[in-house]
């Protein structure tokens, strides 16, 4: 995959397989759950926090709506000679980085959220998953982490 | 925080937005990122660029600061404005809380 700065466009050009790996791995989203930010939200003072709660859940509702429109839009991704390229703008490059992420989070949350490295001995078909979204959400956002550095 | 480049960063060019607010006579709360063990080191700088405008090496300082001592306390802010950031961190899916200064 290679990511291109132009204006206040981005272009992404992918091959087929990367095309298929990163709108798969979009339709994943969300997968922290609701529960995860109460927790770790214990500090803030109560009042506050419901307010925070509901932000959240209307900010997921909405990007879960954007990328089945993503997904579905015809001519977001443009056939080339090499495979699809397909430009978003600044702030659909901001919100795609934010729902990678979202991804990435909650398959850690889904492996259990270790500390360290995780030991691949101990993969298994129900682990194996959330490893698999973990990296490829993760190789996705690097790459476009490099692209905003410019 | 899963560390990827370790940037160079001087925190004596860092001005303090809690200096700033310190002088305020209004109580204010505090903004504070917690550690992970899975975001990434630039994704942690890019999302404080993002959120509060700051320059590459202030955001990486405060960064850096999460890495290594487990938190960072971001900014002093009115009641409101400390929701909004921690609610705009917490977009992100980084681990951020606010706090009543005491």
């Amino acid at each position: 995959m290679k990511i291109f700065r132009a204006g206040d466009k981005f272009i992404f050009e992918v091959g087929s397989r990367e095309k298929h790996l990163l709108l798969d791995v979009l339709r994943l989203y969300p997968l922290i759950p609701a529960a995860h930010h109460l927790e770790k939200s214990h500090r803030s003072p109560d009042s506050s926090q419901k307010l925070l709660d509901e932000a959240l859940a209307e900010q997921r509702a909405e990007n879960k709506k954007q990328i089945e429109s993503f997904l579905a839009e015809p001519g977001r991704f443009e056939k080339t000679e090499a495979g699809w390229k397909f430009s978003p703008s600044s702030t659909e490059l901001e919100w795609l980085l934010q729902v990678l992420n979202d991804i990435r989070v909650g398959s850690w949350i889904n492996l259990g959220s270790p500390e360290d490295k995780l030991d691949l001995r101990l993969m298994n078909k129900e682990t194996a998953p959330h490893l698999w979204a973990m990296e490829i959400a993760g190789a996705f956002q690097m790459q476009m982490l490099e692209a905003l550095k410019g | 925080m899963v560390e990827t480049a370790t940037p160079e960063v001087s925190p004596g060019i860092i001005t303090g937005v809690e200096e700033e607010s310190k002088s305020g006579l209004e109580p204010g709360f505090l903004v504070i990122c917690w550690n992970d063990p899975v975001n990434f080191m630039d994704y942690v700088t890019h999302v404080f660029q993002q959120v509060f405008g700051w320059p590459r090496k202030k955001a990486e300082f405060h960064m850096l600061q999460v890495h290594e001592q487990g938190k960072s306390v971001l900014t002093r802010e009115s009641m409101e404005k400390a929701e909004h950031y921690v609610h705009q961190l917490q977009r992100y899916s980084l681990h951020a809380t606010m706090e009543r200064d005491q």
